[in-house]
């Protein structure tokens, strides 16, 4: 159950479209600064696999320039899978 | 030589009568009442009330600064830090030189308007109650950080920021009014913690919108007939 | 919802937003806007606020059917989208656990839950059987300068069209009817010529008596934040205690009570005399009168009194001024001769505007009519008035004192268009109302006080309150809580919540709230404004326009109310507009009211645009163009310059009640505190009332902060807390006390005495002896 935080750059002038387009992404949740151009993103996925392809979209967003990932959660099961796989 | 003396005489009666009349001018002075004319009040009348209009002079230029980003990032964190207890005087952050003075000017020339201090590369907090000059009364370095014998002292917590009674509505005041009536001093400027920094400083009649909860009449919340 | 999940998705937003900080100096985030987005859509109408006579805009949130919020309307350009405590938590009130949802009657000595239906039937037969067996004037309806401009217009059709009596009156008798009778005697029109954009052009602004930071809020920031911009720019607070506003003003200065009347024709003095009066406004302008003197002051029951104008000239009034030379008037005002010197300096520089704003201060008082002539006179001897900047503003302090009260004519005397003792207004109402010329009655019967002396004599024996609450805001309530208690008269009240009118009736009608009914209300400036209905009332709670129409069709009257339900209140807006026609008064049409925030009367509609400043053939249609100022609510176009001389209070100091008395509010409260109080913020700020002293007053009776001292008159004593350079500072010999706390009545002390020419009451002047409780 990934929860992570990134404090989000749009591209110059794309703040607002930015906003659009990761309101209708699936698992994420914007707040937006109210007089600097950046915004603070949640994303909240159920699975690692949920979580890869959220990391996909984004990567895939043109109106993003820069996403600085700030702090991030996971549940002990996941943990436990990771450990295991190495 | 006699002339002498009568010169510095003259002088030193100049000298006097200047004091008395700067002293009655801080005063405000009292008109006579012999002719039935009515004192207007003295500086000390209403020190809650007019609190909230200090600093109201720089309210535009707060607001400018506030628009450019101008700001210590200073936080509630270190305030809070800074104090036993919320309301309790702060401690004196930084290495005075003063070991003899009280306070007065010594603090004033940088804690009454605030402003950038190269020595200390940080911008000073505002005083909200530069009337009070014996800063040292209440204000004391931190000469150590070792206690002498372990306390079990818990800091209560401060009031939350932001508490409002609907949504949009502004925040009421959770804080007393004494010694901190005037909002700007904290609540707007460089110096001002960011959580509690407002974008309006130019509304200088703060009260009009902002009242005072701060529970100190132990009121029931809701009031029953 | 608050379970991990959510907690660490906060946590998360939050180190986020605290790693930005560090990295963006200053940046923000909205807080609010997560909250919004969290708890779905809310929807924002406009309306006007539903307290003090402001009018600001302001915006409701609605939400699944509840108001949730408030925020300033931006659009609105009285308040430019900035609120006052009371009013960004105004619809709090609402909730309160003890809202009135049912109607509830009196039987047996304890209140029963009945129907509407049941409760209109009884109050209907009541109202019929008493007209039938003591006449058509032992019934009588008080309204209030808080009825929306529907309620107000029903209530005048039923009682004097359509039963065919003048009692109805209205609690703005104890507000503005001084302004009123100023306005009518010195300018023969009422209301403001001016409005709120004159603070963005005054220089000076002088406040008589008004402590405008708390009272009038929203303006008085408009007047700091002129201040802040422009240069030159003073405010003088000109008061009988240290307030707030005497804390905010470049200066204060203080005077005796009832001494306004003196410092103003000193002024005049001053003006005349140092040849800052302007001789070509005043020939072209203004003409002299005198009235009466020695008036009396209205303690009698069934006190008449009629003025008699004789006109003078210049050089009788320039005679008459001598009496009122500044070093003459100091010991009378307690102000000095430098600082009256001063203020008509002020006054008369031809290159200073300024702008008069008065309220309760001047109002309220025995000489009310007088003091609001003499304020005009300083303006008519400069000819600063009219203009953006330069004018004389008497500001009302409930939110339809103007659209209702003094508009639609809810008093005794009044008709929508003039007054009841002329023909022709008798006939255009009765056009209007489709009723018998012969209905309407020819002579007024009862002013607010007046009307409630009745009912302690017996002579009223039905009485029906809608939006206000006399046994708080009536003077000597100590006389007029017993008389309402009596079983000679059957008492109905309308109100959202119960009060102490409500406790003493007989049916108590539950009333819908502000927005959960439409309607107009007009403020101060002539502006003119319309909400819809945002939610339903609760239970059987009922607009008191809709109650009125209800008991009227049951009385026979339907015909004369053919409106519907859902829509009366543009049918009746629409019928009432039908007065008003013409140049000097045309009310705005309702398709301009629900798309702006709000229009100033006169409105034009060729133009689509409101009158600011009347009486200025510049700024006003309605003028004779051939003149640069016609005040055309006189005959001759001329104001008319009033010789008034001081007259004491009726009631001064003395050996056994050695303190002046001065009632009035504080920010958080609005008059009686019937919906304040039940707003948590707003009664958590100032749980209750106190009386302010001066600390060498308290010094010398012993007294210490928040101790309870009594405070005892002729007519009553009331019990308070002790408040000493807090809120407020009164002068030494006067006390204060607000009147917002029906537990602590201190109007149970104070003096029903009133302008004998405007029957207002005057709640700022009476004696008092203090004591420790």
């Amino acid at each position: 159950m990934p929860i992570k935080s990134y404090i989000a750059f749009p591209q110059a002038n794309k703040k607002t479209q930015l906003i659009k387009v990761l309101e209708s992404t699936t698992h994420c949740e914007v707040t937006p600064s109210i007089n600097k151009d950046v915004l603070v993103l949640v994303t909240d996925t159920e699975n690692d696999q949920q979580e890869e392809e959220l990391q996909r979209v984004l990567d895939n967003i043109e109106e993003l320039e820069h996403l600085n990932l700030v702090s991030g959660f996971s549940d002990n099961a996941s943990i436990e899978k990771r450990k295991s796989n190495q | 030589m006699r002339q002498g003396y009568v010169i510095i005489g003259f002088w030193v009666v100049l000298l006097i009568a200047a004091g008395f009349i700067v002293k009655a001018s801080l005063m405000e002075e009292q008109v006579l009442n012999n002719r039935g004319i009515i004192e207007q009040h003295a500086t000390n009348a209403l020190p809650v009330e007019e609190g909230v209009f200090k600093l109201s002079h720089n309210a535009k230029e707060f607001l400018e600064l506030f628009k450019h980003g101008v700001t210590s990032n200073k936080n509630l964190v270190s305030y809070r830090e800074r104090r036993a207890f919320p309301g309790a005087p702060p401690t004196i952050p930084h290495p005075t030189e003063e070991a003899h003075s009280m306070g007065g000017n010594d603090c004033l020339q940088c804690h009454q308007n605030g402003g950038y201090v190269d020595k200390f590369k940080a911008y000073t907090p505002i005083t909200p109650h530069p009337e009070f000059i014996n800063c040292k009364q209440c204000h004391v370095p931190v000469k150590s950080t070792v206690a002498f014998k372990l306390n079990n002292w818990k800091k209560p917590m401060a009031p939350d920021t932001k508490q409002q009674a609907l949504l949009g509505s502004p925040p009421i005041i959770p804080h007393s009014l004494e010694m901190r009536s005037n909002c700007l001093a904290c609540h707007a400027g460089p110096s001002a913690p960011v959580e509690i920094k407002v974008s309006h400083p130019d509304r200088v009649n703060c009260r009009q919108c902002h009242a005072l909860n701060d529970n100190s009449k132990n009121t029931t919340k809701i009031w029953t007939r | 919802m608050m379970n991990r999940r959510n907690f660490l998705k906060k946590a998360a937003a939050a180190s986020a937003m605290a790693a930005a900080a560090t990295m963006i100096p200053g940046i923000l985030f909205a807080s609010d806007q997560v909250d919004e987005k969290l708890s779905g859509n809310i929807s924002w109408t406009k309306a006007p606020c539903r307290f003090c006579g402001v009018g600001c805009g302001i915006l409701v949130g609605t939400q699944n059917g509840k108001a949730v919020a408030v925020k300033g309307d931006p659009n609105s350009s009285v308040n430019k989208g900035l609120l006052c405590v009371k009013g960004y938590h105004q619809i709090m009130c609402t909730s309160s656990a003890d809202r009135l949802t049912k109607p509830l009657v009196k039987k047996n000595g304890k209140y029963v839950e009945t129907s509407m239906e049941e409760a209109l039937d009884f109050v209907a037969s009541k109202m019929k059987e008493t007209i039938e067996k003591h006449g058509k004037d032992s019934v009588a309806m008080y309204t209030s300068g808080q009825s929306t401009i529907p309620e107000g217009y029903v209530a005048s059709k039923f009682m004097k069209g359509a039963i065919g009596t003048n009692n109805l009156d209205c609690n703005a008798r104890l507000c503005m009817a001084s302004a009123v009778a100023g306005f009518l005697t010195t300018f023969g029109a009422d209301e403001p010529m001016g409005c709120y954009e004159d603070i963005e052009h005054a220089n000076v602004f002088v406040l008589w008596g008004n402590n405008m930071a708390e009272m009038h809020p929203v303006l008085f920031s408009r007047m700091l934040d002129n201040r802040l911009t422009r240069k030159n720019v003073k405010i003088i607070d000109l008061a009988t205690r240290t307030t707030r506003t005497s804390k905010a003003a470049d200066k204060s200065i203080l005077f005796t009570p009832q001494g306004d009347l003196a410092i103003a024709n000193a002024i005049c003095y001053e003006i005349i005399n140092s040849g800052w009066a302007n001789q070509s406004f005043i020939e072209k302008h203004t003409v002299f009168s005198k009235g009466k003197t020695n008036i009396g002051y209205g303690t009698e029951d069934k006190f008449a009194f009629k003025d008699q104008a004789e006109p003078i000239d210049f050089e009788q009034y320039k005679t008459f001024l001598e009496d009122y030379r500044p070093d003459k008037v100091e010991a009378l005002t307690g102000v000095s001769a430098k600082d009256i010197k001063y203020l008509a300096s002020l006054y008369g520089d031809p290159n200073l505007k300024v702008v008069s704003y008065w309220c309760m201060g001047m109002n309220q008082h025995t000489r009310g009519t007088w003091i609001n002539n003499l304020v005009y006179n300083i303006h008519l001897l400069t000819g600063k008035i009219s203009q953006p900047g330069n004018g004389p503003f008497s500001l009302t302090g409930q939110p339809s004192a103007c659209g209702t009260a003094r508009e639609v004519g809810t008093f005794t005397h009044k008709l929508p268009k003039g007054v009841v003792t002329n023909k022709e207004n008798r006939e255009l109402a009765a056009k209007i109302w489709k009723v018998p010329y012969e209905n309407i009655p020819d002579k007024p019967t009862y002013h607010a006080t007046e009307m409630f002396r009745a009912v302690d004599r017996g002579d009223i024996k039905f009485i029906w309150t809608q939006v206000t609450n006399p046994l708080v805001s009536l003077p000597k309530t100590s006389r007029y809580r017993p008389a309402m208690e009596k079983e000679s008269c059957f008492v109905v009240v309308s109100d959202v919540f119960p009060t102490p009118t409500s406790d003493v009736a007989d049916v108590i009608l539950p009333a819908a709230w502000h927005v959960e009914k439409s309607g107009m209300y007009g403020n101060s400036e002539r502006r003119t404004q319309y909400w819809d209905q945002m939610v339903e009332a609760p239970g059987e709670a009922m607009p008191d326009a809709w109650m009125t129409i209800e008991i009227a069709k049951r009385m026979g009257y339907g015909d004369l109310f053919p409106y519907s339900k859902e829509n009366h209140h543009e049918e009746i807006y629409n019928e009432y507009r039908q007065f008003h026609v013409g140049k000097k008064h045309n009310m705005a049409p309702l398709e301009v009211l629900k798309k702006e925030s709000g229009a100033i009367w006169p409105y034009i509609e060729e133009t689509g645009k409101s009158t600011q400043w009347r009486f200025n053939s510049k700024y006003d249609p309605a003028c004779n163009q051939e003149k640069e100022f016609d005040f055309y609510g006189k005959p001759n176009g001329k104001a008319i310059i009033w010789q008034r001389p001081y007259e004491p209070a009726p009631e001064m100091p003395d050996n056994e009640y050695p303190f002046w008395l001065n009632t009035g509010r504080v920010i958080e409260h609005w008059h009686t505190g019937s919906m304040t109080r039940r707003i948590p913020v707003l009664h958590q700020a100032v749980p209750n009332a106190y009386v302010e002293l001066h600390p060498d007053d308290a010094k010398q009776m012993g007294i210490r902060n928040k101790e309870n001292v009594k405070v005892i008159s002729r007519r009553g004593t009331t019990v308070l807390p002790a408040s000493i350079n807090e809120r407020g500072m009164p002068t030494k010999g006067q006390v204060f006390v607000p009147f917002f706390d029906e537990s602590m009545m201190i109007n149970d002390v104070t003096l029903d005495a009133f302008c004998p020419i405007s029957k207002e009451p005057d709640y700022k002047k009476c004696a008092v002896r203090i004591e420790k409780a």
